[in-house]
């Protein structure tokens, strides 16, 4: 296929993607720098809303919330993917296709159901509290398990663990064994194989996972709405509500367009890492 | 294809209305109505249809924020026929979205309750932009099997011992006037309070908070948090009440004395919508405002008309149920309305909540 013919049928996609998908975000940037008065938008630019965001203690408060739950979920996911993804590539053998699939369930049913499940499981009356009662471990459902940080955690690290696993799996799967029997030949134990061979060469997956995992994480506001109680609220659900309730748009879009740069830094970061690890794998 | 074929034909796979029989597709006058799910069924609808050469499309809202956003955005143009709250209508005019009521078409309005004719929410200039169309209560809801005695606002603000029990409505316009009736602060001040008054209505927000279990965003996840025993006590609408009672939980519906948040949606007529299709939207007004559609919406809804079309039709079980047995219950209404400062309510609310 010549250069030619690639690009013609390359060029309605890219228009596509422009058209529907930056030309957006261009807008939603040029909103940042106006401001509202009442339900008009006053097309005058400044940096307001960006000092605003900068000196609001909720706005930075709700955007470190943000990135603090990605962190952590990232980091859970990858101390459990890094087994599974290790026992689907290495050792699962006939039945790898069935296990993926298996672990790919999850995500067939929807995101409410999820949540709707998972209250069936933490709640007050849930199976959970039914069994500590009943195993007399404690006197009274713990309330703790619902509508907390802990729910919204343990719910967030389910629904995003298959992405975290595919992207390890798919670096276990280019990992070659005789790596490993090197090391174990020239004396390393299991530790120190793991820690200079296995993450050197399954890191370019453990990264591309953990970025899909961050920002899902970081984007998702319904599972913290709906399994985070009173302490539920992030930097999404405040986004809804300024461009909803408050028909602030500016101030939306510019906590949006910080949101999109940090997580385009993270990218980048995560890129070079990539790229590095690369390197060094190679050499 | 112009902009209205365009947003009708595509509406066409969604919308879940075709009326009558398929002559209809060949009506003079075609209407879109951008309205809540429960207040254009078929049934309630097909009388005015059966006698009209109108084909009506529907399209349905989530919120009325995004009802406003859609014909903020430009989508005014398609609409023929709105629904905003009472305390929203506002927001069009000032943005220059709707055209007055022409009440020499609507005689039905006639027939309008006496605190509706006589609010000023809903008017700009003394004319009329958003006619009220249907209203209710939003009053505290309670396990009476859980709860010793009948709550007021208080129990969201003092005391522990339904800590961890309570939930309130994540929605900032309700959730300050909640606080404001409780401290106290007079009626006529509500909307316009000042800084020292929001200081205090964010304190106690806080202290609400810590005796919170959850914020709600749905009914339906509300009922069923009441269902579960999760929580015993929520300023609610009023359908878990009924839901749950029929399913044999007791319940108990509270009123508190320092007044009641009421709600009013209203119909309203965009800009632009002009000749027969103007005619037929003012037809389609009245009718909504009418006892055929009144009666149904009574029973069907269950929800009050803000006119008295169809009250003498209604049972008294029934009027009881939709408040309109004693209308003395409006005297302590806190009707909605849109606060000057409102983007400050906003902030303030999801201070609360990020504290």
């Amino acid at each position: 296929m010549s250069l030619r013919v690639g690009t013609l049928l390359a060029a309605p996609v890219t228009a596509f993607l422009l058209a529907l998908c930056v030309a957006p975000l261009l807008i939603l940037f040029a909103y940042s720098f106006f401001r509202v008065d009442f339900v008009a938008i006053s097309y005058d630019p400044s940096f307001a809303n960006y000092a605003k965001i900068a000196g609001s203690a909720t706005y930075r408060g709700l955007i470190l919330k943000a990135f603090g739950s990605g962190a952590l979920v990232v980091a859970i996911t990858a101390v459990i993917g890094y087994p599974v993804a290790w026992f689907l590539a290495k050792r699962a053998g006939a039945m790898k296709s069935a296990l993926l699939t298996l672990l790919l369930v999850p995500l067939y049913s929807g995101d409410l159901v999820r949540v709707f499940a998972w209250r069936v499981l933490l709640g007050a009356e849930g199976v959970i509290n039914r069994s500590l009662i009943w195993a007399g471990v404690t006197d009274a459902p713990i309330q703790g398990l619902l509508f907390s940080p802990l729910a919204t955690h343990i719910a967030l690290t389910y629904n995003y663990l298959p992405f975290m696993v595919i992207g390890l799996w798919l670096a276990f799967e280019s990992l070659d064994d005789a790596w490993l029997e090197a090391a174990a030949d020239l004396g390393a134990r299991s530790p120190s194989r793991f820690a200079r061979v296995t993450l050197p060469l399954t890191f370019p997956g453990l990264v591309a996972g953990g970025l899909m995992v961050f920002v899902m994480v970081v984007g998702d506001y319904l599972t913290p709405q709906l399994l985070g109680g009173a302490s539920g609220i992030t930097v999404i659900s405040a986004i809804n509500d300024l461009f909803g309730t408050a028909f602030d748009w500016p101030l939306g879009s510019a906590i949006a367009w910080t949101m999109l740069a940090i997580l385009m830094a993270f990218f980048a970061v995560g890129a070079m890492l990539i790229r590095r690890s690369s390197l060094v794998g190679g050499s | 294809m112009d902009r209205r074929l365009f947003l009708k034909s595509a509406l066409a796979g969604t919308a879940l209305g075709a009326f009558g029989p398929a002559g209809r597709a060949l009506a003079a006058t075609d209407l879109l109505w951008m309205t809540w799910e429960n207040l254009a069924k078929d049934d309630y609808l097909a009388p005015f249809l059966d006698s009209h050469d109108v084909d009506l499309t529907k399209t349905f809202i989530g919120t009325d924020d995004e009802q406003f956003a859609k014909l903020r955005a430009g989508g005014a143009s398609s609409v023929d026929l709105i629904t905003p709250g009472l305390d929203k209508v506002s927001y069009y005019t000032a943005s220059d979205l709707l055209q007055p009521i022409d009440f020499d078409k609507v005689p039905n309005a006639k027939l309008l309750y006496d605190t509706f004719k006589k609010t000023d929410l809903g008017k700009t200039d003394g004319q009329t932009y958003g006619i009220p169309f249907y209203w209710g209560i939003n009053p505290i809801v309670y396990r009476a099997d859980l709860m010793d005695e009948e709550p007021d606002w208080s129990v969201f603000f003092e005391g522990d011992k339904y800590n961890g029990k309570l939930a309130m409505r994540d929605y900032a316009l309700e959730g300050i006037m909640i606080a404001a009736m409780y401290l106290g602060i007079p009626r006529d001040e509500m909307f316009t309070m000042d800084d020292k008054q929001l200081a205090e209505v964010k304190k106690v927000l806080m202290i609400q908070k810590s005796k919170l279990r959850t914020y709600w965003n749905s009914i339906g996840d509300l009922t069923n948090l009441f269902a579960t025993g999760e929580v015993v006590c929520a300023f609610s609408w009023v359908p878990p009440y009924y839901d749950l009672k029929e399913k044999g939980l007791e319940m108990g519906m509270a009123k508190p004395k320092q007044g009641v948040i009421g709600w009013c949606d209203t119909i309203a007529v965009p800009k632009g919508v002009e000749g027969a299709r103007r005619d037929s939207v003012f037809e389609l007004v009245n009718y909504l405002l009418g006892p055929t559609y009144g009666k149904m919406l009574a029973y069907g809804g269950p929800y009050a008309q803000s006119t008295s079309a169809a009250r003498d039709e209604i049972d008294e079980a029934q009027q009881e149920k939709i408040f309109i047995k004693d209308l003395s219950v409006m005297d302590n209404f806190v009707w909605k309305q849109n606060p000057p400062r409102y983007n400050d309510w906003v902030a303030l609310w999801n201070e609360v909540k990020a504290s």
